[in-house]
């Protein structure tokens, strides 16, 4: 589970690198990189433009990775002028605290310092801090300063209460849940997570709501707290706008949670967003394994089979493999197999935390039994019922056939004086129903179409341009309407007017 | 620290509750005390408590435990919800500090059973799944394995086994149960019969829904309006009649003017 955050994050980079200006043909040093994120950090609070920083933010995985020691500490002397004091409280948090002495930036360092002339930004000094946390926690040695570090910055943001650092802020935070999680305290987090997020919901930051809304859950999903994290999604409103990383999360864990309270048709439909939302399989296999696990189990129990070609794929194909004997074994029917399978794979599932779900799936296996048997069969005894689908006894076989018949898995009756089954014939299938599904399937295409159209971006006041290049165009044709009336049209106008 | 006049209260209620057969008023009576004793030394209710008294907590624990069984053995369920309510502190809060309590099991069992009986199945997973057991403890523990077998035999629809274990009962308390969860099974198979059967002799219908005697099931086959031949020995069940399908048209309609409007705005 751990990977699966860590991973999301990466792919999410990843896939928006393409749009990044320093895509240079030569890759930029991580120190470039980092100064040129600073530089649009700066641009997106002079602008009010929370965009660059988004951007700034979307590659953080991916320097974080290329960060060490000596850039970070060129990149905070060169930031801050000599004698600043976060200069210094900055630099005590570099591991390596002694060694000055390396010089071979240092030309680089010189050169590009007479361009910040003014004091940095607060939201400069949180984005170097949350580089030193997420540094910080690679190395084992570090790791328990990284609680102080981690908590210092949020004092720090919370006494700042700037709005243009909300987006970092949520990194932070989301860096905080992470220290305390690889700390295995996940516990005593709780109290501090849940009063920020009333302040971050007062203060309408989405973005620390959803990242905080997430952590909670999460923390209540490690200890198995089902009923809190259902009160909580119950009290709170998932800010809607945010990325796609936390909200594939959220309905991971919202399909979780609906999961276990058997509201399997709900938690397919979670499921199936964070599937839809999550970055792709490749970057992020992690997340992708995770919400598969739980889909196909929720899947099974609604009663319908899993795809094969979901096996095949070649991110899930091991991963899964356990699963998919669990699904042959539903769609056969067979007990015996379904046990077997149950008591191979026992500690990949109890891991995985689908156990108690796939126990559930006992009756389904049961009840597919029942339908092939009704379905092959025209007449057939209750021993025999009793026989090949392994139950106890003949009286079971009777009541298990009985809410087999009402729960509407099987069309047939029960004749007891004579102790067999007579099976009726199926239905069409072309119902009222499949309207609904399709009505269904239509909605969807309607909504993505719409959310699509809502989600585009225009630059601001493009719009004018282009209404002055309209206008232009009215004009010109207005003055051709009056020369065609006048009557005075040279060859020219002839020549590339096939429409008169 | 827990006054003389308290613990001396305590010794009583234990006394009364191991006691055969149980005063259930003196007890009852002596609980009240207790509580307000409790709640005037400022135990009650349970506060969170930088470090806390492990003596006191053990003191109040065992005291609502002795309520929550008391309250199942005088039929009073809601007293038993939160008496459990209260108790969830300490099996979830303080489930690392304190010594494990003897009487946890069986509370936390017979609590699943309550969900099962008042039909709450969802709630039952829950609760099941926040009991953070290892998948060794749910088929090991004889208290927890109860509730969660007879579950399962209910969600597949093994009634008979059901019926069969209401004699293995892993405590007392349980046999409260019994018999709400037998009305409920019953009312399962019912329904069942009414569509699975056309027509069912007595004696067969009266093994099947678990009446001992003829007058019992008669009664409850009037209850639900089965017709009974008495020549033939049969019930017969009221066969509904093949439900016309019916297009719902409206709704289609509705439908499909709203793809038009849509379409629309798209073009």
């Amino acid at each position: 589970m751990a990977t699966t955050d860590v991973d999301m994050k990466s792919s999410d980079d990843k896939s928006k690198k393409v749009e990044e200006p320093e895509a240079a043909p030569a890759p930029p040093t991580p120190f470039a990189e980092l100064k040129a994120n600073i530089a649009l950090i700066e641009r997106a609070v002079t602008t009010l433009e929370p965009r660059f920083t988004h951007r700034v933010l979307r590659s953080l995985t991916a320097q974080r990775r290329k960060v060490d020691d000596k850039v970070l500490r060129n990149v905070i002397e060169d930031v801050y002028s000599k004698d600043a004091a976060v200069k210094d409280s900055l630099l005590g948090w570099l591991p390596n605290a002694a060694s000055k002495d390396d010089v071979s930036m240092e030309v680089d360092v010189s050169a590009s310092k007479s361009t910040s002339t003014t004091e940095p930004l607060p939201e400069t000094e949180v984005y170097l801090r949350l580089l030193l946390i997420y540094y910080n926690l690679e190395s084992p040695t570090t790791r328990s300063s990284t609680f102080k570090l981690a908590h210092e910055t949020i004092d720090k943001i919370q006494a700042w209460n700037r709005r243009s650092m909300d987006p970092l802020a949520a990194r932070v935070w989301f860096a905080l849940g992470r220290t305390y999680e690889r700390a295995g305290e996940l516990s005593d987090i709780r109290p501090l997570l849940l009063s920020a997020q009333r302040t971050a919901s007062l203060r309408h930051d989405d973005e620390c709501q959803a990242v905080l809304i997430n952590l909670l859950l999460r923390n209540y999903l490690h200890y198995n707290l089902y009923d809190q994290a259902d009160k909580l999604v119950s009290k709170t409103n998932f800010p809607t706008s945010v990325g796609n990383a936390q909200l594939a999360r959220y309905h991971y864990y919202l399909g979780r949670i609906k999961a276990v309270q058997l509201n399997y048709t709900a938690a397919h439909t979670n499921l199936q967003q964070a599937i839809r939302r999550a970055p792709p399989a490749k970057t992020a296999p992690g997340f992708f394994q995770a919400v598969h696990k739980f889909f196909i189990v929720v899947e099974l129990l609604m009663g319908d089979i899993p795809d094969r070609s979901l096996f095949r794929h070649p991110v899930l194909e091991s991963a899964l493999a356990g699963y998919f004997q669990i699904v042959k074994a539903v769609r056969t029917g067979s007990l015996t197999q379904f046990q077997s399978t149950l008591s191979e794979y026992r500690s990949q599932f109890t891991e995985d935390k689908t156990y108690t779900l796939i126990l559930r799936l006992r009756q389904n296996v049961i009840k597919t039994g029942v339908r092939r048997l009704s379905l092959s069969y025209s007449r057939i005894s209750l021993r025999d019922i009793c026989v090949k689908l392994n139950l106890d006894s003949e009286e079971d076989a009777e009541y298990i056939v009985g809410k087999a018949i009402r729960d509407g898995v099987i069309e047939g009756k029960v004749v007891h004086e004579k102790g067999w089954l007579e099976c009726g014939g199926g239905k069409s299938g072309y119902g009222p129903e499949v309207s609904d599904v399709f009505g269904r399937r239509i909605g969807f295409c309607l909504e993505l179409h719409n959310e699509s159209v809502k989600a585009m971006r225009y630059p601001l006041n493009a719009h004018r341009r282009e209404l002055a290049a309209a206008e232009g165009a009215r004009e010109r044709e207005k003055e051709l309407a009056k020369d065609i009336q006048e009557g005075d049209m040279d060859e020219d106008d002839m020549g590339d007017g096939d429409i008169f | 620290m827990i006054s003389p006049q308290l613990v001396q209260l305590q010794k009583q209620l234990k006394a009364g509750f191991d006691a055969h057969p149980c005063d259930l008023k003196k007890c009852s009576a002596l609980l009240v005390q207790l509580k307000l004793g409790l709640s005037q030394a400022g135990l009650l209710p349970v506060l969170a408590t930088p470090d806390p008294n492990m003596d006191e907590l053990i003191f109040v624990r065992d005291i609502l435990e002795i309520g929550a069984f008391l309250s199942i053995r005088s039929k009073d369920m809601p007293s038993f919800v939160r008496y459990f309510a209260q108790l969830q502190t300490f099996y979830t809060d303080y489930d690392t500090i304190l010594p494990p309590s003897p009487r946890k099991d069986p509370l936390l069992g017979l609590n699943l059973i309550r969900l099962l009986t008042e039909n709450r199945i969802a709630d039952f997973h829950t609760t099941l799944e926040s009991l953070r057991l290892s998948s060794e403890d749910a088929t090991e523990n004889r208290f927890i394995k109860h509730p969660v077998n007879v579950e399962r035999w209910l969600m597949e629809g093994s009634y008979s086994k059901v019926w069969n274990a209401r004699e293995e009962a892993p405590t007392a308390e349980y046999k409260f149960f019994v018999d709400s969860l037998m009305d409920t099974i019953r009312n399962e198979i019912a329904t069942c019969e009414e569509v699975a059967y056309d027509s069912l002799p007595l004696k067969d219908a009266a093994t099947l829904l678990f009446f001992s005697n003829r007058s019992e099931l008669l009664a409850y086959a009037q209850q639900r309006g089965w017709q009974i031949n008495l020549v033939a020995e049969t019930i017969t069940f009221a066969t509904k009649g093949e439900e016309k399908v019916e297009i719902p048209k409206a709704k289609l309609i509705f439908a499909n003017l709203a793809y038009a409007r849509e379409l629309e705005q798209i073009v």
